[in-house]
């Protein structure tokens, strides 16, 4: 039996967020080095700001300016810090209720060793030089022993605020396909097209997944089918798709191969878009080097009869 | 002892645009959240639990979003549940609310769904570079369309179809001012001259792709019997999956989805589904599904969907009217889509859907479908209690 495979499996994102307008002010604010709270019902400064009250519900909008100094409530040390976090140095993940505030906010704390940080430490915003209107415009924290600072009496008026930021995302699995599929992908690269077949139904699956869907048992009798196949229904593609390197139009196509109980799909070539018919008999067409067939190019024979393929579609 | 009759008192929406850059996704929802509450005439406080639905957590890439808008829901305190069936699932959403109330768990609950797909990526979302395997080949619309071309090999429909659902459906959303697409310069021509995109689907017959909420409050007897409007009434609902690609499925009419109606109809007594129900707000994401679902949920034989539709019978004033609203052919906020086919089916029955409103719709069903046709959800409403 072939290796099970593995591969990384990279998902990146840069997603847009519309902030509305508290956080609006508030990352506005960052950007001018004023951190800004909210005021609640019953009088307690939120920092960060909410847009709606967590114990009553309403909606809030009194902003109301803390100190960029404050008190740590509690705190993780760092020991090994990742791609994408506050600093590349060990650090401490700290909470910290920042004078004027009655909440704590979550950021990090530049120390030289854990024995160096403590609860109820007091500590003051380090600025990044280069501000745009994102937490990030908080460098981090670090120790201060001075006089907590005064708040100003800013409201979360700004000129030119930010509406809208861009969050990027990124995820790194690692992907096992698992014991069937890699054997199904083992027998491409030989150019063939081997499927499992269900033993309490008997049906025949492409790409075999190791258990039938239907039935709930696992499948492990491999079965040769195809190369060639009927095309049971397809549609024309006119529009270009991003990041796929395919020239418009082209057929799309459900493709039951000879031998298989459901269709695969894939692209029909050698053959003009407006003759392609449901029926259509088509064999694979291979490229050095790929591990897929490129394409799907008819094979002469006559049309399969619709009543043959009508389970398929 | 019998379920709780489960009545509908409070709706809301937004007015669903292509996007809502003025509010995050917590004033979206608050929003909607707002509006179902001032209809049912209740606060913050009247509410027991809160049920929220929403599509994938990549499409706006904010994991368990539920957490954070427990506030903007008033839902602190409270107990809060998320439910997760793809598209279907503003749909499946409002019925898992509804079995809260039935089973006598919650007195008065609160279900939303939504999306802003302004800040998503639902191509992205759907099709993540999987290693070994071929890029999806088509998109979304590319999946669909060979489902459509076998529905008219099997049934000999017609080809203008797809067209004559469209061109009503973005007339019907010239009566609701919630409706995303206002295009009032529509005429059948211009659906049938747009742009053939993933052949046998035009531009014109797709759904766009829009931000927006909508949310519902349910409650019992004693809940309604305070409604300052008349309510809605669940006289049966009901889900059911099957798996995306499996040897013997049929695209054209899962049978999930004929099994689904089938409950639904049982529990309200429904006998004929054309001649017992007056009007349906059933997910058409694309032109070609009315008449597909019109087979599936039983009021047409199987290939006789698209004689309905050609005769005029699913129009606004037709025996059958479908897509009330507009339909998600003129508003998609994914996540949201199903609710809104819930909620404007009940808005029917209560006479409070305006414009769009179907004289004496007494009972009404509101369908949605999700995934590659692999999740169904649905619920008949009508103007008075259940009986039984």
């Amino acid at each position: 039996m072939p290796e099970v495979l593995k591969a990384p499996l990279v998902v990146e994102f840069p997603f847009t967020r519309s902030l509305g307008p508290v956080q609006s002010a508030f990352l506005t604010g960052l950007r001018e080095r004023v951190v800004l709270g909210v005021r609640t019902t019953d009088g307690r400064t939120l920092v960060p700001p909410v847009e709606y009250d967590p114990v009553t519900a309403q909606e809030i909008r009194d902003l109301v300016e803390v100190a960029p100094t404050g008190t740590v409530t509690t705190w993780a040390w760092n020991h090994a810090p990742r791609r994408g976090q506050p600093l590349a140095t060990p650090f401490a993940w700290v909470l910290v209720r920042l004078d004027g505030a009655d909440t704590a906010l979550l950021h990090a704390l530049d120390a030289p060793g854990p024995d160096a940080v403590h609860t109820g430490m007091r500590v003051r915003i380090r600025w990044a030089g280069d501000r745009t209107g994102a937490i990030t415009d908080i460098d981090c924290f670090e120790p201060y022993d001075g006089e907590p600072e005064q708040p100003g009496d800013h409201t979360g008026e700004f000129d030119n605020p930010l509406t809208g930021i861009v969050a990027p995302a990124r995820l790194d699995y690692t992907y096992a396909p698992g014991r069937a599929q890699s054997g199904y992908i083992d027998a491409l690269s030989g150019r063939r097209t081997v499927g499992e077949r269900c033993p309490s139904c008997r049906k025949v699956y492409v790409p075999p997944r190791g258990a039938c869907p239907t039935c709930g048992v696992a499948t492990s009798e491999q079965v040769e089918v195809g190369p060639r196949g009927t095309v049971t229904t397809f549609c024309v593609v006119n529009i270009k798709a991003k990041n796929l390197d395919i020239e418009v139009p082209y057929v799309y196509a459900h493709i039951a191969l000879d031998g298989a109980d459901l269709a695969l799909h894939g692209r029909i070539g050698g053959i003009a878009c407006d003759q392609v018919r449901m029926g259509l008999r088509v064999e694979p067409v291979w490229t050095e080097g790929a591990r897929y067939p490129d394409h799907y190019r008819p094979t002469g024979e006559a049309d399969a009869d619709y009543d043959t393929y009508k389970e398929l579609l | 002892m019998s379920k709780e009759p489960v009545a509908v008192t409070g709706i809301g929406q937004t007015r669903h645009v292509a996007a809502r850059r003025d509010v995050s996704i917590a004033g979206l929802v608050r929003e909607a959240a707002r509006r179902a509450l001032d209809d049912a005439e209740l606060t913050w406080s009247d509410i027991d639990a809160v049920v929220i639905g929403k599509a994938p957590d990549f499409f706006e890439g904010v994991m368990m979003p539920e957490l954070y808008l427990a506030d903007a829901l008033g839902a602190v305190g409270k107990p809060m549940l998320r439910v997760h069936t793809a598209g279907s699932v503003g749909g499946s959403t409002a019925l898992v609310a509804a079995n809260l109330v039935a089973a006598r768990v919650h007195g008065t609950v609160l279900t939303l769904a939504y999306e802003k797909q302004s800040e998503s990526n639902a191509m992205w979302g759907l099709s993540l570079p999987i290693p070994f395997q071929q890029p999806l080949l088509a998109g979304a619309g590319g999946f669909f369309a060979p489902h459509v071309r076998a529905y008219v090999r099997r049934s000999g429909a017609p080809d203008t179809i797809g067209s004559l659902v469209a061109y009503k459906d973005r007339r019907n959303a010239l009566k609701n001012p919630y409706a995303h697409l206002h295009e009032h310069d529509i005429t059948l021509e211009k659906v049938q001259s747009s742009p053939m995109l993933w052949d046998p689907i035009r531009y014109s017959e797709t759904c766009p792709s829009s931000d927006g909420a909508c949310a519902m409050v349910l409650t019992d007897r004693a809940g309604a019997a305070r409604s300052p409007r008349p309510p809605a009434w669940l006289l049966g609902g009901a889900m059911r999956s099957e798996p995306t690609l499996f040897a013997g499925k049929d695209f054209v009419s899962p049978q999930a989805g004929k099994d689904c109606a089938a409950d639904v109809y049982r529990q309200a007594g429904i006998a004929d589904p054309r001649r017992d129900i007056d009007a349906v707000e059933m997910y058409v994401p694309f032109s070609w599904y009315e008449p597909m679902w019109l087979e599936n949920l039983g009021f047409a034989e199987e290939g006789e969907g698209w004689k309905l539709t050609e005769s005029g019978v699913t129009e606004l004033d037709g025996d059958l009217p479908v897509n009330m609203s507009g339909g998600v052919l003129s508003t998609n906020p994914i996540g949201a889509s199903g609710m809104i086919r819930f909620a404007e089916a009940a808005l029917q029955v209560r006479g409070q859907a305006g414009e769009h409103q179907v004289e004496g719709a007494r009972r009404v069903l509101g369908h949605a479908y999700g995934g590659g046709s692999q999740f169904f959800s649905m619920w008949l409403v009508g103007d008075r209690p259940p009986t039984s």
